[in-house]
């Protein structure tokens, strides 16, 4: 059983490429934000997120919705706002996402706050996203009945 | 039998609930814990529900040991970095604590200091794999340790949250992170929780985990208002609500509701123990467990 669920700091982020990271951290300002609403954790799982950033939640929970979900989704923190992942939930079913949401996303690097993203998975700390799920529904059968095959 | 031989055997489990004291007073534990005696299976310590500070569910567990009652001790990531959960979690096993149920914690917004600083360095999820990480011999440094502990984990779930489908997911990560027995937020309405029952046998999860149903006998009526406008991700019956607002004795009404809730929850597919939850009413799970037929231990 391979346990790799927290994200390397290796290789270290050298001074050089911190101010490299502030440059592409003006794209991710422009462009991120606003669509997204990314918060610059810089391990960035929009991917299996639908494209909403999971860490607005007050938690900043990775991998789904807490237990407070109320009434029509809205959040137990902030009654006024939407849970975020109630919101991830359907427009990754609207986006034939659902099998990205069955993924374990990783314990955060708090090192990696405020970088730029992109130069983490070109650097490997962290993997590359995903862009395209072909044959979503397959794919949800294949990891339930996976479980199954491995039970026996 | 420990708690965990009991999960393995697939006996019918009873599990019970001990909120700590808010001062350190532990005489209040050892008086709380002869109720649950011989009666239940072990017994829940909450770590500082609602975000309001308690007697240390690490302290509290250890006390109930002392006493002869199985203590699952509840961990939440809340006030904990990775660092002083790990530690915990040490102390408990050198401690002799076996039984863990992983959370991720109320929201410090609900507690009576909100303006302190949330942690939520894991969510309960992390929390599980690290736990599992750690049975195997691991710390999360990947530094190998000596002795290793041997930690029955549990998880939480709400079969009542929308949606469904994601409540689903969720659970099934939790399981495969390594969640060993399952305990549900208190069923007040019985059709919603036999459908997300039906859908849990139908992927296969209660083969994996113990599920067990939480069931929450109230005092008067008073308590499901409150529950149903303050608590979020409950759902209430207006039956359940009917039947203690016309009850003459509303104790005695909603010890009722309970027993026959155990009796219903025994016949569904799939469930295979109860997680008795009363609050600040510790007295009353003796009298349920008898009332309902499960018989001592």
């Amino acid at each position: 059983m391979s346990f790799d669920f927290v994200t390397s700091g290796k290789p270290p982020i050298s001074p050089r490429e911190k101010k490299f990271s502030r440059l592409l951290l003006l794209f991710e300002d422009l462009v991120k934000v606003p669509i997204f609403g990314c918060q610059h954790c810089g391990e960035c799982i929009l991917s299996s997120t639908a494209f909403i950033c999971s860490q607005r939640c007050p938690k900043r929970l990775r991998n789904g919705p807490c237990g407070g979900t109320g009434e029509g989704g809205t959040c137990e923190v902030y009654p006024d706002r939407k849970c975020v992942w109630y919101r991830i939930y359907y427009r990754s079913k609207f986006l034939n996402r659902l099998s990205m949401l069955y993924k374990l996303n990783k314990i955060h690097n708090w090192n990696l706050e405020g970088t730029a993203s992109w130069l983490n998975v070109f650097k490997k700390r962290i993997g590359a996203p995903i862009f395209f799920v072909r044959g979503d529904k397959q794919k949800v059968k294949e990891i339930l009945s996976d479980d199954i095959q491995r039970k026996n | 039998m420990t708690f965990k031989e009991k999960i393995e055997s697939g006996k019918f489990i009873i599990c019970g609930e001990i909120c700590p004291p808010k001062s350190c007073d532990g005489d209040i534990l050892r008086e709380k814990s002869k109720y649950f005696k011989g009666v239940v299976d072990a017994v829940n310590i909450t770590d500082n529900q609602t975000a309001l500070v308690r007697l240390s569910s690490l302290a509290s567990a250890k006390i109930l040991l002392e006493e002869g009652v199985e203590p699952i001790m509840q961990m939440t990531c809340r006030d904990r970095n990775r660092i002083a959960i790990q530690s915990d979690l040490l102390g408990a096993a050198a401690l002799g604590i076996q039984n863990l149920l992983c959370l991720t914690g109320d929201h410090q917004k609900f507690g009576d200091q909100p303006e302190a600083k949330g942690v939520f360095d894991l969510d309960s999820i992390q929390l599980l794999a690290t736990v599992a990480k750690m049975n195997s011999g691991f710390l999360l440094s990947e530094q190998e340790m000596k002795k290793v502990p041997d930690f029955l984990i549990g998880a939480a779930a709400n079969p009542f949250a929308e949606p469904l489908e994601m409540r689903l997911i969720r659970l099934h990560k939790k399981v495969k992170a390594g969640a060993r027995f399952i305990q549900t937020q208190p069923v007040f309405d019985m059709d919603l929780f036999a459908h997300w029952m039906e859908k849990v046998v139908e992927m296969g999860l209660h083969e994996k985990c113990a599920i067990l149903a939480g069931v929450m006998p109230v005092k008067s009526v008073k308590a499901l208002y409150h529950m149903k406008k303050e608590v979020p991700g409950v759902k209430i019956n207006d039956e359940y609500i009917r039947r203690l607002e016309n009850a003459s004795d509303p104790k005695e009404e909603g010890k009722n509701v309970a027993v026959e809730m155990i009796r219903t929850l025994r016949t569904i597919h799939g469930v295979r123990g109860i997680h008795l939850m009363p609050v600040m009413w510790e007295s009353i799970t003796p009298v349920i467990v008898q009332e309902a037929g499960l018989g001592t231990i």
